[in-house]
């Protein structure tokens, strides 16, 4: 089948693959309650098993970033420890704001972000995968999030209104979209004018190994379908943005390391913190 | 999913918007229910209090 959006992917898969084959594991991380051991999950499904500890999950996230507080504070269920940075501590975020998360998980982030933002303020939490939203629903209720909703939904095909968001955050997600200038183009949409973008996500440093890849697996487990800091930078500004920032995080190399049991991943990937900004006054 | 969410959801093919038809609600809250585009009357089915709005070619992937 043609897809006109074929071209645009980074990996070697088709985009509507690409979508199923992500939707399938991420399903099945939520199903089966556990993350995996590395950020975006490793290669190696053993490690996403029941086996793997709510403990696992916060030893990870502690790696990433997230304070003692922060794990505390939010439910274990919340933690599948699938995430490559904390987006939330680059976003500056104030009370009374407006949050989008492009693919929420089981939820983390937005109970997070929700706390910062206070009851003014309100954080929504859009992802595909029906298992993972139905989890966050769950969680929500346990961690007494009012401000927090979540909702099925597609990041390429953004099912929010128009300048109705003033940060969007996003953790180790928009290297598994097929599709990321149209990612991009949304995300630019809803955002407000100044609304900002804060993202951790990884990226390559250098080309993926020829096997690596159209495997499967691999672009499931966050490395085949990463692109570049220029590429990125490239789709960002052409989607309107500005004042666009990827910054590699120095200290990614030791969970990235883990990622892939043949490969060492971390000699073409890393994890970087990506913000950029919607100007002030659009030109329409 | 909250009634006053309302106003910053929209369909996620033409981003019209949405209209909400409550089926079950529990304070505030609709439980079960359907989001109709104004524009191109696509239904969004609200499902354990989870509005839908996958794109239709998604939704009907995800039922199989």
């Amino acid at each position: 089948m043609s897809d006109t959006n074929d071209a645009r992917t980074e990996s070697g898969l088709d985009a509507q693959t690409q979508r199923k084959i992500v939707r399938e594991r991420y399903a099945r991380i939520a199903t089966e309650n556990s993350g995996g051991k590395g950020g975006c999950c490793s290669n190696d499904d053993s490690r996403c098993s029941s086996a793997e500890t709510a403990a696992s999950a916060d030893e990870t996230a502690r790696q990433l970033g997230y304070s003692e507080a922060e794990l505390e504070s939010v439910g274990e269920n919340a933690n599948l420890g699938l995430g490559c940075g904390n987006p939330r501590a680059i976003a500056s975020l104030s009370a009374g704001e407006s949050v989008l998360d492009l693919g929420s998980g089981a939820g983390f982030d937005c109970f997070l972000a929700a706390r910062e933002v206070g009851e003014t303020g309100r954080v929504i939490g859009v992802d595909m995968t029906p298992e993972m939203v139905e989890k966050a629903r769950a969680n929500a209720g346990q961690n007494d999030a009012e401000n927090v909703e979540f909702r099925l939904g597609e990041i390429e095909h953004l099912p929010v209104a128009d300048e109705a968001i003033d940060v969007i955050i996003s953790n180790c997600v928009v290297n598994l979209s097929p599709d990321k200038p149209q990612v991009f183009d949304e995300a630019f949409r809803v955002l407000r004018p100044s609304g900002r973008l804060a993202i951790s996500d990884v990226v390559l440093t250098a080309a993926v190994p020829h096997e690596l890849r159209a495997d499967p697996d691999s672009v499931v487990s966050c490395v085949a379908g990463a692109s570049t800091i220029d590429r990125l930078e490239a789709m960002l500004t052409d989607a309107g943005f500005e004042a666009v920032d990827i910054s590699p995080k120095d200290d990614s190399e030791a969970f990235i390391r883990d990622w892939d049991d043949e490969y060492d991943v971390s000699e073409f990937l890393v994890s970087a913190s990506i913000t950029a900004r919607k100007p002030e006054a659009v030109d329409e | 999913m909250k009634e006053d969410l309302l106003d910053i959801v929209c369909c996620p093919l033409d981003k019209s918007e949405l209209e909400l038809e409550a089926i079950r609600r529990d304070e505030g809250e609709i439980l079960e229910g359907r989001l109709v585009c104004t524009e191109c009357s696509e239904e969004y089915p609200i499902e354990d209090g989870i509005p839908n709005l996958l794109p239709p070619d998604m939704r009907e992937e995800s039922a199989a």
